[in-house]
């Protein structure tokens, strides 16, 4: 069994690739009915195929002017589908999203045939040919976004989802591209792409500008879809299409050349301004046939737009009509070339990019094989360098995520002595850093701002980076940047809201939340909501303070009645920030502006407030010795209280220190009866906190021993004891 | 650390402009006005305002007959000579700045543009803000079209239109290096122009072509003339544009191939709609760059691209064996020097943000040095003044940092074209603020302790000047409790605050030792200055720390005291009775 490698370990069987086009081109002839068809065989091993039909209107291609796209704002169907930290949604063909919502997802069939498949853990494939190639791309982005979810226990591997276009036009734009790069999720893209096949060029051109040809063209497609042989376009019309498309294609192909390079001429800028330039980008793996045999493969979206266009340049003026019919016809070519391909099997990897053969009559043999490649596809060295500017460009992405990394260790530092030194120097003060660097009063408030302002320097530089889009698209998904981002802010923030509050910058800026807060603490609460799939703007516990003072703003020119919802709002958060260790406990401090803010409030307000109780919380700040304690059955709930305490309170991140010493926490109870089980117990022992516990029972005391009895042996006499020790306390 | 080669991006800037096919659009029109019915008593230079779909296109043409020896005429206009002999220069005066007061322009040029000087406002008008907007000309109408721009960048508010696209067809270049540096300072206007020069045209090169004599004495040095923007040079094999001045000049020289048909305007017309034409069919096809065999391209490799793009070499082979060719190779290594500089010289452009956060250390330090002044009782003005203690000393770096930073900054935000200068200025103007409130009153002491005075008239440096301006002052609001409860944190908003103080003082010295010929004068000074420190103590303007033992305020209160005697009353002496409560936020002020 043969199969074609693409790189980064993933093979695909020749014969599923063979049976996919068909399929695909099938899909077409059922569209009136059905705009999916899903095949799967008995075989277990065998994959379950969804292949999905095109369009051939032009309002299913372009649904508005100029390159009918749109923002794509589902954040429950594609919440991956955006640059996280700038905030900006992807955008996607209007017609093609449209119609894999209404038309695919709103068949409730299709999500049933898919849950059957993933139940049973097979390989799925999401398969399309020409614009169908489209719907598959949505379809799998969805499957992903919904069944990499571990409750669906769907394992995914290399193989499977997979998805795979023939002849597919363009999908999405840049933003589009590098959301599924950074997931980790173009791999599981698969495009063919014949040498001279318009389509996947057409999205390059606005509607605007191939308005005439564009119908002919589409009843063309149509008809090849239905039957393959008897169908003709006339030589004036295909040209002009051909030529139509493929100047729009120069446009951006050159346009794009001009900015991986690295331009500074602002000339491109203004020249921009007077032509529609098409905003679509490649994603995935593309594989180009050269028409002789040979597969390239590429995933380099910048190269992959490129050779798009260089690829199905002319090579000489006069064959312009030839090639026009051509990049019509090989539309639907794909069975036969694949066939041929499969059978050579050779199949060439454009990489590294920036090592390409520069010149056509290359004789070194190791780059000999990619040199004829590059031949076959009629790369000139001007359409090779554009290539490499490519691979430069990827290069210096990774050079500049580099150079970064190193600077870690500063960021740790500075953050250490915040975490540490300066901490524990505000609470020898009584103080939260907050309060402490408000005040500014000790030349440790003085050290811990220039630490601030270091820190600053260093997020701000990778912030400007990421606007620019000049890091790895992966960035914003790496797990240790997103941990250390949500570190530094919570630790930094307080800060720069002291600072802001401190020189009343709210006065002539306004409110810190609304114009002062910077990037570095935007960008970074959205990673972190991205990586936890939390709604967005629900991490907010690093601008607590800055929600405190404004409240306290509020509040003394406003009284407290008009603002009570948001008073109540923000203690219902800060009670579950500090439950969940993400906010530290040393707003509670009796200093604390907020302890004081709070402690103004009207009486009635704060009686049945649901922080009045915050006292372990208070205890632990104050590194106070701390008891559990209970008589009975309430013994026990000391007991899992202590174990509670020890579970949060003992993790190395937790962001109190509180130090567990041998006589705290104490857990001593009082005839207390028995609680958990062997394991319970072997638990407490392995993690040596047995000692924390010290239990108190009398030679006679029964309550102890009740558990050992079934209740079903003790039943009649039990209620009967319950009511004694009820009555006699 | 950024090794990797440098990627000649003009051949593709070519390729984007042709595909674009703004070259056409701009052409068709220059063809249509040329074709239009002359009658004998037009206007020199005739006009046409085009509207397309798209875009605005309005296209200059001189009068054919006259063109060629208006061309020939090497004389510059200067911007200084007298105004009546050059009726249209007024127009340009926006152009000269502090570091380039005075500039040249192409006589010729000059004339014709002065020739439809009547016709400027009925152009303007016909340009609609919805679209953008094309001007171009072709030989000296394309000088026109450069100098109509100009006149426009000006003139209109492009806060709210996207720039304009200036597009020559074989200009003669127009202005001097003073007004090519005026231009240059402003990469986006520079980015306007977009001259498109054939290897066939002479126009374009004659004022700059060594083996033409001076046509007066004035302008005898050769090559006085300096190109701007961008040129687009075309040859047979191709074409490439270029931005560096230097390169374009010498290109412009060596790409130049005589033709015995290409000296009447007429056919150097046909000569471009033929260029425009084949440039905007070929864009689809394969080129035929087939060069050396490198492994790793070098710098000097991708220049030969360029040079083999627009004709100035052939193919690899013979270019091997030219080894011999001396002045192609200098050329090369020339032309490499220029483009890698521009190319540096834009990456390092000034980008203030970078420095922002090493700025604010400094700004921290200052801070710090403030707090340990106030704990001396003196205040950071007298303790920098004195200058007696080591962070005295200290300090003066960190200031010298600092006006070095905000010194660049607002020379910078000046010489930004007033729609990016303004979106710059309100990004920094709040630290820009910081800084002057913090920083200025240090200039003051370093002034009046050198026995200076009046330091707001003739000695405040610019850019403190400029940032005052900048922030357009909200009228003083009656503070609120938190405001007041501040001010111990506050700087004081007038940073001139301690100048005012420095010049009561003087005023005070003068009336003790009755030095002062106007008695009356300084009283009304001092008065005047009393009422100044009672409105800014109302709205909590001013810092405490003034009223520090050893500050200079103080001092000076003493001494106006002992002048007014013990029973006088005021305002502010009401007020000082209990300073002490103004830190804290609990003086009542009435």
């Amino acid at each position: 069994m043969a199969s074609l490698n693409l790189g980064e370990n993933i093979e695909i069987d020749t014969e599923l690739i063979k049976k996919a086009y068909s399929l695909a081109v099938k899909a077409h002839s059922k569209s009136s009915e059905k705009a999916y068809n899903v095949e799967e065989s008995r075989r277990s091993s065998d994959p379950v195929i969804f292949s999905f039909s095109g369009c051939w209107s032009e309002n299913g291609w372009y649904d508005g002017e100029p390159f009918g796209v749109t923002e794509i704002n589902l954040p429950l169907l594609f919440p991956s589908l955006r640059s996280i930290g700038v905030n900006e949604n992807a955008l996607v063909n209007k017609a093609f999203l449209q119609r894999f919502v209404d038309k695919i997802l709103g068949n409730s069939d299709f999500d049933r045939e898919v849950q059957k498949a993933v139940k049973k853990n097979k390989q799925i494939l999401f398969i399309g040919h020409s614009s169908g190639g489209s719907i598959a791309n949505l379809a799998t982005i969805w499957f992903l976004e919904k069944y990499i979810k571990p409750e669906y226990n769907y394992k995914i591997s290399p193989s499977s989802p997979l998805c795979v276009t023939f002849g597919c036009p363009l999908t999405g734009n840049h933003i589009f591209s590098h959301a599924l790069r950074r997931e980790n999720w173009s791999r599981y893209f698969i495009h063919f792409v014949m040498r001279y096949d318009i389509v996947p060029r057409i999205l390059l051109a606005p509607i605007s500008s191939i308005k005439l040809e564009f119908q002919k063209v589409l009843q063309f497609l149509n008809a090849k879809s239905v039957n393959l042989a008897h169908a003709s376009i006339d030589n004036f019309d295909a040209s002009n299409f051909y030529m139509k498309v493929m100047k729009n294609a120069s446009s951006v192909a050159s346009h794009a050349a001009c900015n991986l390079m690295g331009n500074t001429n602002l000339l491109l800028e203004t020249v921009s301004n007077f032509i529609p330039l098409s905003p679509y980008k490649p994603f995935g793996t593309y594989v180009f046939c050269t028409g002789n045999g040979k597969l390239v493969i590429l995933r380099n979206p910048d190269a992959v737009l490129q050779l798009l266009f260089f690829s199905s340049q002319l090579c000489r003026e006069e064959e312009c009509t030839d090639i026009a019919q051509r990049s019509l016809q090989q539309h639907f070519g794909y069975d036969n070339e694949l066939q041929d391909c499969f059978q050579m099997l050779n199949e060439v990897h454009l990489e590294p990019l920036e090592q390409l053969p520069l010149s056509s009559d290359t004789t070194s043999s190791d780059i000999a094989t990619i040199n004829s490649a590059l031949n076959d596809l009629g790369l000139s060295t001007r359409a090779r360098l554009c290539l490499c500017a490519a691979g430069e460009l990827e290069k210096r992405k990774i050079g500049n995520k580099e150079s970064i990394d190193l600077k870690k260790p500063d960021i740790e530092k500075a953050m250490k002595y915040l975490e540490e030194d300066y901490q524990l120097n505000c609470r020898h003060r009584d103080l939260g850093c907050y309060d402490a660097f408000k005040l500014q009063e000790t030349s440790k408030d003085f050290d811990a701002n220039v630490k601030r302002l270091e820190l600053a320097g260093i997020w701000d530089e990778i912030i400007e980076m990421l606007k620019r889009y000049e890091l790895p698209d992966a960035f914003e998904g790496l797990r240790d940047w997103v941990l250390l981002g949500t570190r530094y802010r919570r630790l930094v923030e307080p800060l720069d809201i002291a600072n802001y509050y401190r020189h009343l910058k709210n006065e002539d800026t306004g409110a810190y939340m609304i114009r002062g807060r910077p990037k570095r603490y935007r960008f970074t609460q959205r990673w972190r909501e991205h990586a936890e799939r939390m709604p967005a703007e629900s991490s907010g516990e690093s601008c607590f303070w800055a929600k405190v003072e404004e409240l306290r703003i509020k509040i003394s020119s406003q009284g407290f009645e008009p603002i009570k919802e948001e008073v109540l709002l923000l203690e219902a958060h800060v009670q579950n920030w500090i439950n969940l260790g993400e906010l530290s406990g040393d707003v509670l401090l009796e200093k604390s502006t907020f302890k004081k803010w709070w402690e103004d409030l009207p009486r009635e307000h704060k009686l049945t407030s649901c922080i009045k109780d915050l006292k372990v919380r208070k205890a632990v700040t104050e590194k106070k010795q701390i008891l559990f304690t209970g008589h009975s059955i309430g013994g026990s709930i000391a007991n899992l209280a202590t174990i509670w305490f020890l579970e949060k309170y003992l993790r190395s991140d937790s962001p109190d220190n509180y130090k567990i010493s041998p006589s705290s926490p104490l857990c001593v109870t009082f005839g207390c009866p028995l609680t958990g089980n062997h394991i319970f117990s072997h638990a407490l022992r392995r993690e040596n906190w047995a000692r924390y516990f010290i239990h108190f029972v009398m030679r006679y005391d029964i309550i102890p021993r009740i558990l050992l009895a079934p209740v079903s042996s003790i039943l009649l006499e039990f209620q009967r004891v319950l009511q004694f020790l009820n009555e006699n306390p | 650390m950024d090794t990797s080669p440098t990627f000649s991006i003009g051949p593709e800037l070519a390729k984007f402009v042709v595909s674009s096919g703004v070259l056409n659009q701009s052409f068709a029109t220059v063809r249509d006005l040329h074709g239009e019915i002359i009658n004998q008593n037009e206007h020199r230079v005739r006009h046409k305002v085009s509207q397309q779909s798209n875009c605005t296109i309005i296209a200059f043409s001189s009068w054919p007959g006259c063109g060629k020896d208006y061309i020939l005429e090497r004389d510059l206009v200067s911007s200084s000579t007298p105004e009546e002999k050059t009726e249209s220069f007024p127009l340009f005066n926006f152009l000269s700045t502090k570091t380039n007061p005075d500039f040249s322009i192409n006589k010729a040029a000059l004339e014709h543009f002065a020739s439809i000087r009547d016709r400027l406002p009925n152009l303007k008008s016909q340009i609609d803000n919805s679209k953008v907007l094309i001007i171009t000309g072709n030989s000296l109408g394309g000088s026109v079209a450069i100098l109509f721009t100009l006149w426009l960048l000006e003139t209109i508010d492009f806060s709210i239109t996207k720039r304009p696209l200036c597009i020559t067809f074989g200009s003669p270049l127009v202005v001097n290096n003073g007004l090519q540096n005026a231009i240059l300072k402003y990469p986006t206007w520079s980015s306007c122009f977009l001259h498109v020069v054939s290897d066939q045209d002479p126009f374009p090169r004659v004022l700059i072509a060594p083996h033409n004599p001076p046509a007066t004495e004035s302008a005898s040095q050769t090559n006085v003339y300096k190109p701007f923007g961008t040129f687009l040079l075309y040859s047979k094999s191709g074409c490439s544009c270029f931005e560096d001045s230097q390169t374009i000049l010498e290109l412009l020289m060596a790409t130049y191939s005589e033709g015995p048909e290409n000296q009447n305007p007429n056919q150097v017309l046909e000569l471009y709609e033929k260029i425009v034409e084949y440039l905007s069919r070929k864009v689809i096809c394969m080129d035929a760059t087939r060069l050396l065999q490198w492994t790793t391209p070098q710098r000097a490799d991708i220049i030969n691209i360029q040079l083999a793009v627009i004709g100035l070499m052939g193919p690899p082979q013979s270019l091997q064996l030219q080894g011999q060719n001396n002045g192609l190779d200098n050329l090369i290594t020339k032309i490499e020097k220029q483009e890698t500089e521009l190319a540096e010289s834009r990456r390092q452009g000034f980008d203030p943000s970078k420095k922002l956060n090493e700025v604010k250390i400094n700004m921290a330090n200052l801070e710090w040095y403030k707090k340990y002044s106030k704990e001396r009782g003196m205040g950071y003005y007298d303790s920098f003044k004195s200058g007696s203690t080591q962070p005295d000393i200290t300090v003066v770096g960190f200031k010298k940092i600092l006006t070095q930073y905000w010194v660049d900054m607002v020379d910078e935000a000046e010489k930004k074209p007033q729609k990016e200068g303004a979106s710059f200025r309100t990004r920094w103007l709040g630290a820009g603020t910081n800084y002057r409130r913090m920083i200025e009153p240090l200039d003051i002491a370093e002034y009046y302790k050198g026995g200076g005075q009046d330091y707001i008239k003739s000695r405040r440096p610019e850019h403190y000047k400029k940032l005052e301006q900048w922030l357009k002052e909200k009228p003083l609001s009656v503070p609120n409790k938190l405001k007041k409860q501040n001010v111990a944190s506050n700087l004081t908003e007038d940073s001139c605050f301690w100048a005012h103080v420095e010049e009561a003082r003087i005023s005070c010295q003068l009336l003790s030792s009755r030095e002062s010929s106007d008695t009356e004068k300084e009283l009304k000074k001092l008065r005047k200055f009393e009422n100044y420190v009672y409105d800014l103590m109302k709205y909590y303007a001013v810092s405490p720390e003034i009223f520090l033992p050893q500050s200079s305020f103080m001092q000076w209160w003493k001494d106006y005291e002992k002048i007014m005697g013990t029973s006088y009353s005021s305002n502010l002496s009401n007020l000082m009775k209990d300073y002490d409560k103004y830190a804290t936020g609990s003086l009542e002020i009435p």
